[in-house]
């Protein structure tokens, strides 16, 4: 008898320490789970139950330990888009690109503040391998992604090869007709990087 | 035989009439004003590829722009040279059949081109020159660009099987042969009527399974090896407590990061915008993903829900796969920036997964392993110089100089 139990005890010890372990939508057992929770607001992170984790909750407003979100934000999220007109402090005193999605015309007469520089060159072309090349591809042809939206133009194209730096600029900023705008995905410093490399590409 | 003859005689009535009246139709289209010049139709063709045209129009579909055949049908080629040299501005003139064309493509403005009347003729005489000869799309060869080739001197995986079973199906029949040998030599031995008592006994023996279950050797062995693998789980249960690895939760959109980074090559950085510059590498917001399914895969279930999320504005709520706990800091930048980790040593073949999944464990150890292993680049920076020269004048040039070196086991550096 007391051996059956014993048998019967190691599988159940074994059954429950599997169900420990992370897999499909279960992230495991939490060793001390106040730790990995946090308790100031989690950027990328919320949790809008209340009751998440009341079993071991000390709080004082006697929420759930894990409840991290903050009401008073959209969509109770714990980050927050900055206020309209909000400018960027840049280290090198960079003055913010205020020019709207039409005034393209006005963008092209703005010249690249960088210097012509090896450096700067190399690492234009590293980004616009980051951030261009799956659709604009070489410049030329256009890339995998470039294929299946179509419309992708050729930068050497005679419409295309002499537009000016700062046309191109703009373009990436706000986009042109179907591009999308890439202005929030890629700093004004880099985008002027990536110009660089694209002007090379223009004369191919 | 009458009626047979009555029923030819109207048919060749109906062709007449047919030619006569389509001949009619092309003696007033443009069609005879596009020349049909071996010569021209090659400059249109070269044209038509330097200029781009091909990149927003074909000649018999949609692409972009609308498809080009019958063009000159459809329209004056004064208005067509006017619209390739500035369509905003026969737009803006108000020419109904501009606006109707701008307006059934999503409003979306053809680029101003710099082309002579004759250069967008020839243009013209190439798109008719296509329209008649269509070229038959060559069957896409199913060779090509498949997963053909496989790793250089690595044995298949598949093969690797075949062996292994080809082994064990060896194996048994050595038995097998074995075991009939052993049968001949009884029946051999016991035949010959000189045998001793004893080795009588020895061959006579019958295998008693029972009393070999039962004898405490087996015993022995079997408990041993279920209490050892019993710890062994038990351990390594209690090892997994708190790490998350192979979390693989399900996402509100069943994005595929094998499609996106794998197939497309799209880059991890265009969409996790922060991985160089911040501690956390970013979840995409939905207008980059707009910068692409604007136009692909517009009418997919899953797609439809991010234009759900951009009509309403409320944030597509991503699960967190790695959750790293509030008492260990982690910076993105440091590692990939400063370091050149590449996203795969701690994400895994993140290319390949049709669902995220934790790949590493995220346990101090693991940190700590590679802080240990990893050797330094300070080539071009020179603020390492004098450290490096120190160290190997200390350590031996061979023992390089690891993260843990420079502080990479200080307790600070990741716990405050």
């Amino acid at each position: 008898m007391t051996n059956r139990l014993k048998a019967a005890l190691t599988i159940f010890t074994l059954a429950v320490l599997a169900s420990c372990t992370a897999k499909g939508d279960d992230p495991g057992l939490e060793y001390a789970p106040q730790m990995y929770h946090s308790v100031p607001y989690e950027p990328l992170t919320q949790i809008k139950d209340k009751d998440r984790g009341e079993w071991l909750s000390n709080r004082e407003d006697g929420l759930g330990e894990f409840y991290n979100s903050n009401p008073n934000n959209e969509y109770e999220q714990n980050v927050r888009v900055p206020v309209a007109g909000t400018v960027r402090r840049t280290s090198n005193n960079v003055l913010p690109y205020r020019l709207g999605k039409d005034d393209i015309a006005l963008a092209a007469e703005i010249p690249n503040p960088l210097p012509d520089t090896p450096e700067i060159l190399a690492e234009g072309k590293r980004l616009y391998e980051l951030y261009c090349d799956h659709c604009h591809g070489n410049g030329k042809e256009a890339g995998k992604v470039g294929v299946v939206f179509a419309g992708v133009p050729s930068y050497s194209s005679p419409a295309q090869r002499n537009l000016s730096e700062g046309h191109v600029f703009h373009v990436i900023t706000h986009g042109i007709r179907r591009m999308g705008a890439h202005g929030s995905q890629i700093s004004p410093e880099k985008r002027w990087k990536i110009v660089k490399y694209v002007k090379t590409l223009q004369q191919q | 035989m009458i009626s047979k003859n009555a029923f030819t005689r109207f048919m060749t009535a109906c062709m007449l009439v047919c030619c006569f009246l389509f001949s009619g139709v092309e003696v007033f289209a443009q069609k005879d004003q596009v020349p049909t010049d071996e010569a021209i139709i090659k400059n249109g063709e070269s044209l038509f590829k330097d200029w781009g045209c091909n990149t927003c129009h074909a000649v018999d579909r949609k692409v972009v722009g609308p498809a080009l055949a019958g063009v000159y049908d459809r329209r004056t080629l004064p208005w067509i040279y006017e619209f390739v040299r500035n369509s905003s501005k026969v737009i803006a003139s108000g020419d109904p059949q501009a606006v109707a064309v701008y307006n059934e493509f999503n409003q979306l403005q053809m680029p101003n081109h710099d082309l002579e009347d004759n250069d967008i003729l020839a243009i013209m005489a190439y798109v008719k020159n296509t329209e008649d000869n269509p070229v038959v799309a060559a069957e896409p060869d199913p060779n090509v660009g498949g997963e053909v080739v496989a790793e250089e001197g690595a044995i298949p995986s598949e093969y690797v099987n075949i062996i292994i079973i080809g082994l064990i199906v060896v194996l048994l029949l050595i038995l097998l042969v074995l075991a009939i040998m052993i049968r001949f030599m009884q029946r051999y031995l016991r035949d010959k009527k000189e045998l001793s008592e004893d080795d009588l006994e020895i061959v006579e023996e019958k295998f008693d399974l029972v009393a070999f279950i039962k004898s405490p050797t087996v015993i022995g062995i079997v408990t041993f090896l279920v209490i050892a693998l019993a710890a062994k789980n038990v351990i390594d249960g209690l090892y997994m407590v708190g790490v998350q690895q192979n979390y693989q939760p399900e996402q509100p959109i069943a994005f595929s990061h094998k499609i996106h980074a794998g197939d497309y090559e799209i880059d991890c950085q265009y969409c996790h915008t922060g991985v160089e510059i911040a501690k956390s590498a970013n979840i995409p917001s939905v207008n980059i993903c707009m910068n692409c399914h604007s136009a692909i895969k517009t009418d997919s279930k899953e797609i439809q829900k991010l234009y759900a999320a951009q009509e309403s504005g409320k944030p597509i709520e991503w699960v967190r796969v790695h959750n790293l706990p509030d008492l260990a800091y982690f910076n993105h930048s440091q590692h990939v920036n400063v370091g050149q980790i590449e996203c795969q040593t701690c994400h895994g073949e993140i290319q390949e997964m049709e669902v995220v999944k934790q790949f590493a464990p995220l346990t101090m150890g693991w940190c700590i392993d590679c802080h240990r292993n990893t050797e330094l680049n300070t080539e071009g920076n020179g603020y390492y110089d004098k450290l490096v020269e120190m160290h190997n004048k200390v350590n031996g040039e061979k023992n390089k100089m690891k993260v843990e070196d420079i502080g990479g086991l200080e307790c600070s550096k990741c716990h405050y």
